[in-house]
This record gives C-alpha cells, sequence and structure tokens, in this order.
C-alpha cells in the first residue's frame, strides 16, 4: 500500500507542514515560556484564536470560488452592536440577541453575494464599501457613550469551553461540507473555471450568492463569540486590519487566493499560526506596528512559495 | 541573408522522469524552405520545438548548430538573440496600443531619443513600416491593433519576430483560428518569407496545409525521426501511415437510415446579434451537422439555444414522452450535454483531475439526496469505467487534466457527457486541435452512441469529416438558415449553393 500512502502524503501536504510548524512554535514556547503549557493558558489561546479561526473558514469558501470578502470584521462589529442593542436597549431575550447577531451577519452577506452574482459587480469594490457600512452602522447605533453591558449569563454560557466546542464544530461541519458535499465541489468547479461550471451545469450565481452568505455567517458566530468575551459590543471590535489575519491565515494554510483549491482544516490551523504569532510578539514586548509587518511579510513569503511550487510542478510536468 | 543559413539538430534526446520524450532525433533544414514538422499528438513536435526555443535542454550529447556553429540555448532570450522566433496560434498582441507599438515592443530601449526616456515615435513607425513591406501588407501602422482582425494580428506577430532579428521561425498551429481567406493571406506571407531565405518550420494537424505549404516533411513518431521526404514525393495516405505506425481503417460504420421521431425542435431562435429566425427538427439517434464558415453564427446559435447567450426570440420543443411539447431552457440544459469549441476556455476544469472533471456533469449520481454527501469511492470507480470506455490514455483518474495531450483532454470532456447521458449532444468542432488518430476513434465514439439512440448535432468547419459523420447537414450563413443536405446529396457544391446564392442575391 506504499502508493497509498504516498497519495495521502501528497493530498495533505500543506496538513502535514501545518501541523510541523505548529508543533515547533508549541515546542520553543514550552520551553521558553513559563507557564505556557497549561490548560488554563492554552484555552485561553484556543478562545482569542476562535474569531479569527472561523472567519478564515468563510474566507476560504469565498476564495476557494475565486472571490474576495474583506467586510468580514465591519460585519462582524455591526452584527455584534445590532445584537447587543436588541438585547440591552430594546430588552430583548438573550438567545434570541444571538440569532439577531446571526442573521444580520448573514444578511449582509447575502447582500455581498446578491451584488457579486446576480449584478455581477467586483467582489473587491462590494465588500470593501459593505465594510464602510457595517463600521458606520456600528458606529451609530452604538452612540457616544457606547452600548450598555450584558447580563452575565450571556458570557457565563459562552464561556471558553462553549467556545472551543463552537470552534471545533464549525471547523469540522464546514471542512465537511467543502471536501465531502456536492455543494462543496461545486465551489471548487467554480474556483477552477467559472465559464466550465457553467457549461457543466452548475447554477454559479446562487451557489455565489451562499457562499458569501456564509461567509457573513461566519462573521456572525465570530460576532457572537466576541460579544460573550467583551460583555457587550462596540464599534472598534472588528478592527480593518483584522482582515489581513483572516485571509493571511487563509493563505498561509494553502488555500489559493485565485480560486480553486485550499481547506477549511489548514486555514484554521493557519489561523492558529497566525494568531499564536500575534501573540508570543505581544508576550515579547515587540510593537504592534512591527508585528503587523512580520505578518505581512509572512503573507508574502507564503503565497511566494506557493507559487514557486506552481512553477516548479509546471517546468516537471511538461 | 549573409552567409548561408542553416540549422542542424544532431542526436537530440529528452528524457523527463519515467518518459523518454525524443531520442535521437537528428535532420537539417534548409534555408528557403518551408519544412513541415509533423505528428500525432505526443510524438515530440512540441519537445522538441520547446528545446529549440530554450525552454527546456536536451540531454547530454544533443547538438544544435545553427549556420554550422553549435549553439547552446539555455532559455527562451538565446533562442531569440539565435534568431528564432515562434508565431503561435493563439494571438498575443497589446490590444489597445498601435501596431508598431506592437511591433517594436520587445526592445524600446533601442527607440529612445538620445540619453532620454522620450521615444522616437516617427523612426518607430518607419521602423515597423519596413517589416510589414516586407510582407507587402497593407495595415496601417498607427491604427490600434484591437480593431484587426485575427489573421491581421498573426502578420503582426510575424513583424514582431521580424524586428527582433528572427531567421528561423516556426509557425505552430497558425491558422486554428483563422478564416479561409485569412489563411491564403498567410500563406502568401509565408511564401514571400520563404523567398527571401528565411528558415521556416509550419506545425499542423491539418493534413491539406502540410501539403500545401511545405517543401518537404519530417515525421516524428514515439520521439523519433520515422521519416523524412520531400512533399512531392509522399502522399496523403502514406503519410498518415507514417504519423500512426498502422494502417488507417475507413470506419466499419455503416449508418442505419431510418431514424427516430423528432425529438426536440427549435423554433424561429433569434439572439441578440445572430442567429437569426433560425429553426430545425432533430430526430432521435440522428447525427445532423452544422456547417457554415467562420463568424458565420455556428456557435452563437449553439449558446443562445442553450441560454449561454441571451435569447430574444424562439422557443424550445422536447419531446419527453413521444408528444413534443415547449420546455423551458433551464430545463432542457438538464437533457442536453454540450462539448464547446474552447476546451481550455470553457471546457475542462485544468487544474482537477480527470476523475473530477468527468463526474462534473451528473454530481447527483454521487451524491446523497438530502444533504449532498458525496460518494467519493463511487465516484472514482465511474470516472474509472468511463475513461476505459472512451479510451483516455492517462496514468489514473487522479491525473491533472493539464497533463494530457489535446486529445485526451478532448476525450475527457466527451467522458464528462457520456456519464450524464443526455439525450441529445451538442459539439462545437469535436475534433479541434486533435490528432488523426483520436480523430477517428472521436467518430467512432459518436456513431456508437447515436446507434444507441442519442441524438447528436455537431458543429465541423472540417467538409470531410462532417460529411462521413452525419446523416443530414444544415447550412447557416449570417445566423441564418440558408440550406439543408440529405445525406445521398453531400457534395461540397451543394452545401455551397445556400451560402452563394446568399452572396450573390445582395
Amino acid at each position: 500500500m506504499s502508493g497509498g500512502l504516498k497519495r495521502f502524503l501528497n493530498d495533505n501536504k500543506q496538513l502535514l507542514i501545518m501541523i510541523g510548524v505548529i508543533a515547533g512554535m508549541f515546542i520553543i514556547l514550552s520551553l521558553t515560556v513559563n507557564n505556557f503549557c497549561t490548560v488554563r493558558n492554552l484555552t485561553n489561546l484556543l478562545q482569542q484564536i476562535a474569531p479569527i479561526a472561523i472567519m478564515s473558514a468563510g474566507a476560504t469558501y469565498v476564495l476557494v470560488i475565486g472571490g474576495m470578502d474583506i467586510s468580514n470584521p465591519a460585519v462582524m462589529a455591526a452584527a455584534a452592536v445590532v445584537g447587543v442593542y436588541y438585547m440591552t436597549t430594546l430588552g430583548g431575550n438573550l438567545v434570541a440577541g444571538a440569532f439577531v447577531i446571526l442573521l444580520t451577519a448573514a444578511f449582509m452577506g447575502l447582500i455581498n453575494g446578491f451584488a457579486i452574482a446576480k449584478l455581477k459587480m467586483v467582489p473587491m469594490v462590494v465588500t470593501l464599501s459593505m465594510m464602510t457600512v457595517g463600521t458606520g452602522l456600528a458606529t451609530i447605533l452604538s452612540g457616544t457613550r457606547g452600548l450598555p453591558t450584558l447580563p452575565a449569563e450571556f458570557s457565563d454560557f459562552l464561556n471558553k469551553y462553549t467556545v472551543i466546542v463552537i470552534l471545533l464544530a464549525v471547523v469540522i461541519i464546514l471542512d465537511f461540507i467543502l471536501v465531502r458535499t456536492k455543494f462543496g465541489r461545486m465551489l471548487y468547479y467554480i474556483g477552477n473555471n467559472a465559464k466550465t461550471a457553467r457549461i457543466s451545469g452548475i447554477d454559479s450565481e446562487k451557489i455565489t450568492m451562499i457562499t458569501y452568505t456564509i461567509s457573513g455567517l461566519c462573521a456572525g458566530i465570530a460576532a457572537v463569540i466576541n460579544t460573550a468575551s467583551i460583555a457587550t459590543a462596540r464599534a472598534n471590535m472588528g478592527p480593518q486590519s483584522q482582515i489581513l489575519d483572516i485571509i493571511s491565515a487563509a493563505v498561509i494554510g494553502g488555500v489559493n487566493p485565485n480560486g480553486g483549491s485550499g481547506r477549511v482544516r489548514d486555514a484554521a490551523l493557519g489561523a492558529v499560526l497566525i494568531v499564536g504569532l500575534t501573540n508570543v510578539m505581544n508576550l515579547l514586548g515587540v510593537s504592534d506596528y512591527y508585528t503587523t509587518m512580520v505578518k505581512g511579510a509572512i503573507v508574502i513569503g507564503a503565497m511566494g512559495i506557493a507559487s514557486f511550487r506552481v512553477h516548479l510542478a509546471a517546468k516537471k510536468g511538461a | 541573408m549573409g552567409e548561408q543559413l542553416s540549422l542542424e539538430f544532431k542526436n537530440i534526446s529528452k528524457t523527463f522522469p519515467g518518459v523518454k520524450a525524443l531520442s535521437n532525433v537528428s535532420f537539417k533544414a534548409q534555408p528557403g524552405k518551408v519544412c513541415g514538422l509533423v505528428g500525432v499528438n505526443g510524438a515530440g513536435k512540441s519537445t522538441l520545438m520547446n528545446i529549440l526555443g530554450g525552454i527546456h535542454q536536451p540531454d547530454e550529447g544533443g547538438e544544435i548548430l545553427i549556420s554550422g556553429q553549435r549553439v547552446v540555448i539555455e532559455d527562451p532570450k538565446a533562442a531569440t538573440r539565435n534568431g528564432i522566433a515562434f508565431i503561435q496560434q493563439e494571438v498575443q498582441a497589446f490590444d489597445t496600443m498601435t501596431v508598431y507599438e506592437n511591433i517594436l515592443a520587445s526592445d524600446l530601449d533601442k527607440w529612445c531619443k538620445k540619453k532620454s526616456l522620450i521615444l522616437d515615435r516617427s523612426a518607430m513607425k518607419a521602423e515597423a513600416q519596413k517589416y510589414l513591406d516586407a510582407m507587402d501588407s497593407r495595415i496601417d501602422v498607427e491604427t490600434p491593433v484591437y480593431t484587426l482582425t485575427v489573421g491581421d494580428k498573426q502578420i503582426i506577430q510575424i513583424a514582431r519576430a521580424l524586428s527582433q532579428g528572427g531567421r528561423i521561425l516556426l509557425f505552430d498551429e497558425p491558422t486554428a483560428s483563422l478564416s479561409d481567406h485569412e489563411v491564403a493571406m498567410l500563406f502568401e506571407v509565408i511564401r514571400k518569407l520563404k523567398a527571401q531565405g528565411y528558415i521556416i518550420f509550419y506545425i499542423s494537424h491539418f493534413l491539406d496545409e502540410i501539403f500545401e505549404m511545405c517543401d518537404n516533411i519530417v515525421v516524428l513518431r514515439d520521439g523519433r525521426v520515422v521519416g523524412e521526404a520531400g512533399i512531392s514525393d509522399i502522399n496523403k495516405e502514406k503519410l498518415v501511415e507514417m504519423m500512426l505506425g498502422y494502417q488507417l481503417e475507413g470506419s466499419a460504420h455503416t449508418r442505419k437510415t431510418e431514424l427516430g421521431d423528432v425529438i426536440f425542435q427549435a423554433e424561429h431562435i433569434s439572439g441578440e446579434k445572430l442567429p437569426k429566425d433560425f429553426s430545425f427538427a432533430l430526430h432521435k439517434g440522428e447525427i445532423l451537422g452544422v456547417w457554415g464558415l467562420l463568424g458565420s453564427g455556428r456557435s452563437e446559435l449553439f449558446n443562445t439555444i442553450l441560454g449561454i447567450d441571451k435569447m430574444v426570440e424562439g422557443k424550445l420543443l422536447f419531446s419527453r414522452n413521444g408528444t413534443l411539447a415547449e420546455i423551458t431552457q433551464g430545463e432542457f440544459y438538464k437533457h442536453i450535454g454540450y462539448l464547446t469549441e474552447g476546451r481550455h476556455y470553457d471546457g475542462l476544469f485544468l487544474n482537477m483531475p480527470i476523475g473530477q472533471n468527468i463526474t462534473s456533469s451528473n454530481l447527483d449520481e454521487f451524491s446523497t439526496r438530502g444533504l449532498g454527501i458525496l460518494n467519493t469511492a463511487k465516484e472514482h470507480e465511474e470516472a474509472r469505467r468511463l475513461m476505459k470506455e472512451v479510451n483516455v490514455k492517462a496514468v489514473d483518474e487522479n491525473m491533472k487534466v493539464s497533463k494530457l495531450s489535446g486529445g485526451n483532454q478532448q476525450k475527457v470532456i466527451i467522458a464528462k457527457w457520456f456519464l450524464k447521458d443526455p439525450e441529445i449532444l451538442f459539439m462545437d468542432e469535436p475534433t479541434k486541435g486533435v490528432d488523426v488518430g483520436a480523430k477517428n476513434e472521436i467518430k467512432e465514439l459518436i456513431f456508437q452512441k447515436a446507434e444507441n439512440g442519442t441524438s447528436f448535432v455537431v458543429i465541423s468547419s472540417e467538409l470531410e469529416e462532417i460529411m462521413s459523420l452525419c446523416d443530414r447537414i444544415i447550412v447557416i450563413y449570417e445566423g441564418r438558415l440558408v440550406g439543408e443536405v440529405e445525406k445521398a446529396d453531400f457534395s461540397k457544391e451543394n452545401l455551397m449553393k445556400g451560402i452563394v446564392s446568399q452572396e450573390e442575391g445582395r
């Protein structure tokens, strides 16, 4: 069965690389940082990773069809503010409030999808506009004095263990859908060649709309988690620079920014790497400016390696 | 042209991991002659040209001599330096720029006014004009390239090659996207270049062109030179036999003439430009040919019927239980397969495995009803079955489609639609860019499928092919139906009749 093993290694190259790098980082940190390898610290770390990892799962879907969604952090903040506004100022129920957050975000994603699929607008422009709309909406609703704090039940229920369960569930489900279902396969077809997909009888308009809606929904899940961790919502909870973390996580995870390939599982590990790195640099007292620079450089590096590999493969296979 | 120009390959071999693409290729090309390079897909033509172009390096021991001097072509730039130029089938041009800017695009440094970054445009125009004059072309150097026809763009490409000092010109399937008139024009240009002493290589799948253009031919098979001959010393049958290594048998199929009932009827189909008010009927098990000149609206007819382009007017009738009833385009698409003209453009998912390409037409067969979970084991099994059925030559179904030859890629698309097994298959140039061997296999597949009751509508610009394949041919001209010819009356004259009467009627 050496052929089967070879195939497995080849199919999961990205996963193995990611696991290797993360394991390396983990070992170094355990040896150098006091109290790193404690349940408390690791679960805290996972809680921080969760929102980015979940949004990068959504970004993976969008990137696979060859699209782009930079509105994610703004949609997250807007949905959180709408939900908290509903729960506090309007006195709504907490469970219903969580659903308000999810629905708001999904709806904003649907608008993105509609503009891109039906009106044939450029993804970058559409989602850039949605970003400013989201930020504006969040700022207006939270007002000058900010929104009140939520009752403790909300944060108590969505504690870090629940968050970790949500994270794992989202990654596993979205990865399964992408790789093992008809819907997921169609995303790869569209990303690979949208024209061929159309000729093959695939309704790419509908699929594109659903994809952007899923991306919005992921921002909504992240919004619920973030809301629980600060017990309220603020317009600045989704800074625009966060989109860099989200896209980098996916790209480092081997998702092709030109569409057609990539997995949610690997993008989530990319998020572990990116957020982990940010964390370590914070611990080491490195300034935020440097951290951002390093992250940008890593993305360019990862993409460079990826295109170099494609180049090599082309040369070998000709 | 200075001292005697010549090009000689000596013992060129090329080994790729696991494959010997070329072994001991040796031959000499003469100036002022057109040398045809022929062979089926995978024979080694591309590898040889890639070696000449500096994309691949030959194995130890191989030599390339230009005018008697040994040259090492380590990269494409070195090829240009040595006067080697490629004229590709896909015309590469800067569309929004002018003709002269396109011709001289590769070394703008030369055209700067002294010690400045400003281009000397009048000198550039004069220089560009010189190359156009050499070909007796009347293209205006100042027109933007996007206003030109494909044929003219190709002339620009040749002029660019000449301006870079090209002395060895390689034409790789140059006529693939040209109309008859443009082909004639191109041939005229090639003859002029030949007379001026250039070395010209001509690669084409169209054997008629080889016989018309070339002075001598080199036949490659399995990476070896299996024959060299002057064009007058060889005939078509002999050439095909050399290319394939065996004799090509005529089709064993005799098509039964009785056809089923009408399964599909297109009524008064009009698109935004073409076609115009086009109607036809298709019978069960029939192979219907659509013939017309380039630009007559053949592909547009398919695209309009199938809803890829907008249908402005018209309706579709489809028979499900023996009665014809109107059907929407969306619903109709579920009953058809569509092999488009552009394999790479909208026919394949190039970076995906063969298997996933084949199953893309009918994922429902492999997925559960509610959640659509894929049964990948069954998917692989079916893909393998179809690859066998249509004889795709590949390692396995996990190979990327981009690594296959043109003929095998085309078979993958056919396998994809055979998997769906639709009632009607629309095929636009099913054998375009495919070698002689695969061409015959594809024809055979169409015959078999039609025998089992599938109906075909086939576009082909090759007269011989469409006449041997089809039961009936309809003729399209400027988007209109201008003729219909039954099998018994097939001849070039009868097909042209409708077109000629239209032209005269103006």
